[in-house]
């Protein structure tokens, strides 16, 4: 039993450092990817920031060696090994992580982490930024790029129109992934799976037939560009009366021990109010016997 | 408690020697009036140091957002449970026909009443905006337990209140005619508190029906009134407060502290009014047995309260226990623990232990353990709040009372000290009417003094 735990717990840490060994895959697209601002100064500071309280623990300060030691080895920032990534790689291995480096995707935004690589390329010398072009409608930046929802009632779904519109001219736009939410008590519900918009810019997610709605049906449905760094952050909120119709009674309906004194619980009441009488009954009885005793004296 | 009274007594020439032996310190002497005054001085100081609090509010007292309720709490708790006594010798042995308990049940009841009159107050001192009090029944919840609290502390205050009052009736007709020494104004009390006693046997029938009906009651109203004291922390979840026996556990702890404060009065009666024909040593044993018996239950209760959580050391009962174990409480735990009960539960086994000069020392730390130990049990919970103690000054994590919520506390203290001087100076302090029936019934029977 014991040498089999002892063997288990090897083949466990064998694992671990072959797969931190062995080179970190990055897929072709991320490994591509570009930011979509320039790296300035001021994306370095914040940066910095960043990288002091999230990263510097393991990573020590980028040209110091003062990583912590572990197996594998963290690089320090300013190393060939991190520099020799390119910024869409540094991108996906911060986002994602692997082993003992964690993911940073629920902690930093997009954003943060392309703030996070502009302060780690500042001590590269040789580093040139290439900066990611911009979706363009024929040639020329969109004056505004918008979500419509639509409700198809025929195939139950909810469609998504993102259209950009450029010197009033209005164009649908392809390719370009949306996610749709219900929002609930309690954060926003994420309905189907994210779409990518067809040809006519259009992405349709299948509705739930059960999803329960206020007491008319009504819900609020949110529809958002998954990319934010295209065109910053674009969304839509629209209430549709596609929900099952829900009238539960508010929690401060019933009579219970937690609510206001006009909602005490029966029980309870009966049981205060008859111990109260009864015994103030005697009470008043008793102080009663007082002018009974002092009549009789006279 | 008899069903009917033989007057008889009233024509025994004995009645008039008890009552020249239990009148004789009644009144208003120089001893009695430096004694209040050196009261009244103290309780207007203690009374300064509650205007700064009125004044400048709770700020000025060691309680914090994290130990909101500190001494004040605990002394509530305190008084309440030392006015408990009253039920338990008047009420619970009296109507178990235990006659030993006639000379001392007023003592008792005396405490009852001081004790559950200023407990009312001592909620006050926790207020930080007394002057919404009425909020608490014009907007109060009947699902509240602090609703249910003030409810059983007024109705155990009145219901003291008149036991003390109708047990005395036949003792205000004996004594208005034999009080010549007393102030004109006392001599007018006792007239009107006789409510024209004439020892009638019809008058008498009423009066022990009363006073039956007062003794049945209170019974009930004594349990729930510490009962309901003990769920004000029982009904939350916190480490240390979330326990199923907090109500006996309440209880029995209320009856060690007040039999402790009955048998130091009876030490001072016996001593300064030299009533010790009445205040026997008999009575000093008794009262040894019975805060022994009172002791082990509450040593019980005490048995199951800290070991059966300390051997499942859940997380967070563990962060309490071990303060009070090995901890910041340590020190407090243990001493009240051994001083306020293991070490008098031992002596009291020992006959000379039950006489009265080593009876009035034992009962002493045992009443002033007792209070401590309710600081133990509101403070140390108050103290590991399930969530960690962060982002406040120093100063708020632990609790350090302050010079002027100890002098609103010893207020209280006064203020209770002063109602028993009163009643006790002013009053008969043991019921002569029924010493006298009781020796004009057993005539034979000689106390041993």
């Amino acid at each position: 039993m014991r040498n089999k735990t002892i063997l288990f717990i090897l083949l466990n840490l064998v694992t671990i450092v072959l797969m931190a060994q062995s080179p970190w895959e990055v897929p072709a697209d991320r490994n591509a990817k570009l930011s979509t601002g320039a790296f300035t100064e001021q994306s370095q500071t914040a940066g910095k920031d960043l990288y002091m309280t999230n990263c510097k623990s393991c990573h020590g300060e980028p040209g110091k060696n003062n990583a912590i030691k572990l197996v594998p080895q963290p690089p320090d920032p300013s190393s060939t090994q991190m520099q020799q990534n390119s910024d869409g790689a540094l991108h996906f291995k911060i986002s994602e992580g692997r082993g003992p480096m964690p993911s940073f995707k629920n902690v930093l935004s997009s954003v943060d982490v392309w703030n996070v690589i502009a302060f780690l390329r500042s001590s590269n010398k040789d580093y040139k930024q290439q900066v990611a072009v911009r979706p363009t409608f024929g040639g020329e930046v969109f004056d505004k790029v918008e979500l419509k929802l639509n409700w198809e009632a025929a195939k139950n779904a909810v469609t998504a129109q993102l259209s950009g519109t450029r010197g009033g001219i209005v164009k649908p736009m392809a390719g370009l992934e949306v996610k749709l939410f219900a929002k609930r008590y309690f954060g926003n519900l994420v309905v189907d799976k994210p779409v990518d918009t067809d040809a006519e810019g259009k992405a349709s997610f299948t509705f739930p037939k059960n999803l329960p709605g206020d007491a008319s049906g009504n819900v609020v449905l949110m529809a958002q560009l998954s990319n934010e760094e295209l065109f910053g952050l674009v969304k839509t909120e629209t209430q549709m009366s596609i929900g099952v119709p829900t009238n539960r009674p508010p929690l401060n309906e019933p009579r219970a021990l937690w609510n206001v004194v006009q909602k005490t619980p029966i029980w309870l009441l009966i049981t205060y109010l008859a111990s109260v009488l009864i015994v103030w009954g005697f009470i008043v009885y008793v102080m009663l016997q007082l002018r009974a005793i002092f009549k009789m004296g006279e | 408690m008899a069903s009917e009274v033989n007057t008889d007594f009233l024509k025994d020439k004995r009645l008039d020697r008890i009552a020249t032996d239990i009148l004789r310190p009644v009144g208003v002497d120089r001893n009695f009036l430096i004694w209040m005054a050196s009261l009244t001085t103290l309780l207007l100081v203690c009374m300064y140091a509650y205007y700064i609090q009125l004044d400048k509010g709770l700020i000025v007292t060691g309680l914090r957002d994290y130990i909101s309720w500190g001494m004040y709490i605990s002394n509530f708790v305190f008084f309440v449970a030392t006015s408990l006594v009253g039920m338990l010798i008047s009420s619970a042995l009296g109507m178990m026909g235990y006659k030993w308990v006639k000379p001392i049940g007023r003592i008792a009841e005396i405490i009852a009443v001081a004790f559950s009159a200023v407990a009312g107050l001592v909620i006050v001192s926790d207020m930080g905006r007394p002057e919404r009090l009425p909020f608490v029944f014009l907007f109060g919840r009947i699902q509240s337990p602090i609703l249910w609290d003030v409810t059983v502390v007024t109705t155990y205050m009145t219901l003291s209140i008149l036991l003390y009052i109708f047990t005395m009736i036949p003792d205000m007709a004996i004594s208005k005619g034999r009080i010549g020494h007393t102030p004109p104004w006392l001599q007018k009390t006792y007239e009107v508190l006789s409510f024209n006693f004439k020892h009638t046997p019809g008058q008498y029938k009423i009066l022990l029906k009363a006073i039956r009906i007062l003794l049945i009651l209170i019974v009930p109203t004594a349990f729930a009134i510490h009962t309901v004291t003990s769920w004000l922390f029982a009904v939350t979840t916190r480490p240390g407060w979330d326990s199923t026996i907090f109500g006996p556990y309440f209880l029995t702890g209320a009856f060690v502290a007040g039999s402790a404060a009955v048998i130091i009065l009876m030490f001072f009666v016996r001593n300064n009014y030299k009533l010790s024909r009445y205040i026997t040593l008999e009575h000093f044993d008794k009262m040894g047995k019975l805060l022994f018996l009172v002791s082990i239950v509450y040593f019980y209760f005490n048995l199951n309260e800290y070991l059966v959580p300390a051997y499942k050391m859940k997380t967070f009962e563990a962060r309490h226990l071990m303060e009070l174990f090995t901890g910041e409480f340590a020190f407090m735990f243990w001493s009240v623990q051994l001083l306020g009960l293991i070490i008098p539960m031992i002596l009291l086994l020992f006959k000379p232990m039950r006489k009265p000069v080593p009876m009035v020392l034992i009962a002493s730390v045992v009443l002033i353990a007792s209070w401590f130990k309710r600081l133990l049990i509101v403070v140390p919970t108050m103290a590991s709040p399930f969530l960690p103690k962060q982002n406040v000054p120093e100063a708020w994590m632990v609790y350090h009372p302050t010079v002027i919520e100890t002098a609103i506390t010893v207020g209280t203290l006064t203020l209770a000290v002063m109602i028993i001087s009163v009643l006790m100076k002013l009053f008969p302090v043991v019921p002569i009417w029924e010493i006298a029936e009781e020796e004009n019934a057993h005539p034979d029977q000689q106390p041993v003094e």
